[in-house]
């Protein structure tokens, strides 16, 4: 009986290239040529099936909603290797039910490290938004819903109306993920939490054998779904790439989404929503605070930044990249500023950690290195590149200044 | 009967070789054979090339498996010297991975097979290249009543300063108390010899390994990171050879040339500690890790280094600092090493001494005069570092055994 607010994920990093010592300071491409053979497998495995199948049930079900995020990275791939992708997220838009979200171009960790980097890649991003889809988005998540106090603020000084988060036990106090809240901030904004286990449930766990719960059914979904109350609200948010890539094809998923979406419909008092319709008539001061002080995500157990940040080969190539913001502007050399922006992207990092266990099988099974020393050494070494780049760069500049 | 055969006793050979033992092996039979002196070599393995210069004999054991084309284990690297570890492999040939009683049957295999090629074979002397095949040379020695050279490459006290396998020390003392006469790769090495093992010091002949000449090239025809100052180390990335040092001396170095940028060319059991370490000390972008390299790219990088470092905590000889110095590379090299003696003109310095290290890279960085005269110095040095040589020397000792 609750109300559903689905969002999926859409991003591709650039991942890097096999770089070595021997290129520093030469002509050879930070970025690998297998991006492009990545994104056209993923989107023959899910993009285009799964955006089909949404543009179908958008089609037959009006009251059908969802909303999408797109990076800016992931949608220039796509306009470079998949241009059809870009055609079916237009003919979403077209049918008024999707909701399109605002987040950094370059998927980047921007709102920790850097304030003008990261209202410059929101703004980029909109661009984009706007250029493509002929669309204003309201609502924002951050790169992997990452989170705080001051991410808010910022994002509030930017003008959206609300933010997408994760709903994390140790600031949420046993209060229900299924309200609202406000941010922690001056000027508040509404939250909407992830509810984590609903989401995993499809995203994670539904070809998990060892689940005890497999296999999931659409009525067993819906039993779940519809504990809730008319007034709750079940945000299923999660990567779009849950739909024929990390759950295959071959394990029903389209099938199951297909007829949840359906039976879900046909029952009067089920409502799916989009976030911009959530927050439309809140009344923010009203609304419970979610004070979240050190930042929080959607990754992996500790539902922090650990997965990015957390060893001394991610903080000192992340620190290293965010040193070099006042110097490689000063370049106004647009295609270096370009590449250290790629580097931004918050899946370099990821590739580095060195966390075990069950979170670190999912470290590797993205990861386009065969461990992530090899990611570090890679990026370390295109890191040297870029700032031999730079220097000389701005070394030229001071030359012909004089 | 001919007089000038010899009966060598190895134990691996290029391409197959962890590291100094197979170039030197190579080098000096190349360099002795002659229409006089036939060459037998012992390998615990099926040499899968084809060698004029000398006959090699399979002496691999049925239980190491058919037609093997290794050392059944690499006796000096955990990392055998190929691009990629595969790590199946390593479980069998990595030595530290292997049971002392394991170790023993192994080399007491060898020991069996080579004493059955022996046989029928004409010879005057036996020479045998480091601990895995002194116990053959032993038995062979007794059996034929033929002179046993020893020839000592390294020690277990350099490979495991802080102590070694007691059986291998125990190997490498029988050899050489054994033998009639002890080869040492250098005065180094031959100190060690006298001090740690109480070897006679006039048992002991000093032959310092030799080189093939390379193609000279020109130092600035690798062109990548230019001008920017390249600090190379390249070697096994384990205790014995000081990375750990190489590091703490970037961290140092740059605090003056903060343009410098550091590589660091190898692979080895402290790889990933040594990541860290960079990353830690906030050295990303600044030392670099090529990985392992080999032919081509190993002469680009030697060649492009503007200063080589080779902080061994002990090193017998040290060949990676001639192949550098060759490459008109200015080095310095570890005290501990035999190659500071074919080298006096290189900077020594204690593998301990960043201060010194740091101001002798400053220096050649800085001062281009100095680092042409360390370079001219060096290649007048290096016409003296031959094979020929090594063979002629190791030719007076078996002359000496024979008379």
């Amino acid at each position: 009986m609750p109300q559903i607010c689905f969002y999926f994920q859409l991003h591709q990093p650039y991942r890097l290239s096999d770089f070595n010592v021997f290129d520093l300071n030469n002509e050879a491409d930070y970025f690998s040529k297998d991006n492009k053979t990545i994104f056209q497998k993923v989107s023959n495995k899910s993009y285009r099936p799964m955006l089909g199948l949404l543009l179908k049930l958008a089609k037959e079900h009006k009251e059908f909603k969802f909303s999408l995020s797109c990076s800016g990275v992931f949608l220039e791939q796509a306009l470079e290797f998949d241009h059809e992708v870009i055609s079916f997220i237009q003919q979403l838009v077209k049918t008024g039910q999707v909701e399109l979200l605002a987040e950094t171009y370059y998927h980047s960790l921007a709102g920790l490290y850097s304030r003008s980097e990261f209202s410059l890649q929101v703004k980029k991003h909109n661009d984009l938004i706007k250029e493509l889809f002929d669309y204003q988005p309201v609502i924002f998540r951050n790169s992997e819903l990452i989170y705080n106090n001051y991410i808010a603020e910022q994002v509030e000084t930017m003008g959206y109306q609300a933010i997408l988060t994760e709903a994390v036990e140790r600031y949420l106090h046993g209060r229900d993920r299924t309200k609202p809240y406000q941010s922690y901030t001056e000027k508040p904004l509404p939250l909407l939490l992830k509810h984590a286990p609903l989401s995993d449930d499809i995203a994670f766990r539904f070809s998990n054998k060892s689940w005890p719960e497999h296999p999931l059914t659409v009525e067993k979904y819906l039993r779940w779904v519809e504990v809730y109350p008319e007034d709750h609200l079940v945000n299923l948010f999660m990567d779009f790439e849950t739909f024929g890539e990390h759950q295959w094809e071959d394990t029903g998923i389209f099938q199951f989404f297909e007829r949840f979406i359906s039976e879900f419909i046909l029952r009067d008092y089920n409502r799916f929503v989009t976030p911009r319709e959530v927050v439309k008539d809140l009344e923010v001061s009203q609304l419970p605070v979610y004070d979240v002080p050190e930042p929080i995500s959607w990754a992996d157990v500790d539902r922090d930044l650990t997965a990015w940040v957390d060893n001394d080969l991610q903080k000192d190539t992340i620190n290293k990249v965010y040193e070099l913001e006042s110097l490689v502007l000063k370049t106004a050399n647009s295609q270096l500023i370009e590449k250290w922006r790629r580097l931004q992207t918050s899946d370099n990092f990821y590739y580095m950690c060195t966390k075990w266990s069950n979170d670190g099988d999912v470290h590797a099974y993205f990861s386009p290195f065969e461990t992530p020393f090899e990611a570090y050494r890679h990026f370390s070494i295109v890191l040297a590149d870029l700032i031999i780049k730079i220097e000389s760069e701005n070394q030229l500049e001071h030359l012909t200044a004089k | 009967m001919n007089k000038n055969n010899i009966f060598m006793i190895g134990w691996e050979y290029p391409p197959h070789n962890s590291g100094g033992l197979g170039v030197a092996c190579h080098g000096l039979t190349t360099a002795l054979s002659s229409p006089s002196n036939k060459i037998y070599f012992s390998l615990p393995y099926k040499y899968s090339g084809s060698l004029k210069h000398m006959t090699l004999l399979d002496c691999s054991h049925p239980d190491w498996g058919n037609d093997i084309e290794q050392p059944p284990f690499f006796a000096y690297d955990h990392f055998p010297a190929l691009d990629r570890v595969d790590p199946a492999n390593l479980a069998v040939n990595d030595l530290s991975l292997l049971s002392q009683s394991e170790l023993e049957k192994q080399v007491s295999q060898y020991h069996d097979q080579v004493i059955n090629n022996s046989k029928k074979k004409d010879f005057s002397v036996i020479h045998a290249h480091d601990w895995m095949s002194f116990p053959a040379g032993m038995s062979l020695k007794q059996k034929s009543g033929k002179p046993l050279v020893a020839h000592i490459h390294s020690t277990e006290f350099d490979r495991s300063p802080v102590g070694g396998s007691q059986y291998i020390i125990k190997s490498e003392y029988d050899g050489m108390k054994f033998a009639d006469r002890v080869i040492a790769v250098s005065a180094y090495t031959k100190k060690i010899l006298v001090d740690k093992y109480g070897i006679d010091h006039q048992k002991i002949t000093v032959v310092h390994n030799g080189i093939d000449p390379v193609e000279k090239t020109d130092h600035g025809e690798h062109h990548f990171a230019q001008a920017r100052p390249v600090i190379v180390f390249m070697g096994r990335l384990t205790g014995q050879k000081g990375p750990e040092y190489f590091l703490d001396l970037a961290q140092s170095v740059l605090h003056y040339l903060p343009e410098a940028i550091f590589i660091v060319a190898g692979n080895g059991d402290l790889y990933q500690e040594l990541l860290f370490t960079t990353a830690h000390k906030g050295l990303s972008s600044k030392v670099l890790f090529s990985g392992f390299v080999r032919d081509r790219q190993k002469a680009k990088l030697l060649d492009r280094a503007d200063v080589f470092v080779m902080p061994s905590l002990s090193e017998p000889f040290g060949l990676v600092a001639v192949e550098a110095a060759q490459r008109s590379t200015p080095v310095i090299i570890s005290k501990n090493s035999g190659v500071a003696e074919v080298l006096p003109s290189s900077i020594q310095a204690d593998f301990w001494d960043i201060d010194l290290m740091t101001q002798s890279i400053v220096e050649l960085i800085k001062n281009k005069q100095l680092s042409q005269d360390v370079v001219k110095n060096q290649n007048i040095e290096l016409e003296n570092v031959t094979w020929k040589s090594a063979a002629q020397k190791v030719t007076e000792v078996y002359q000496q055994l024979a008379s």
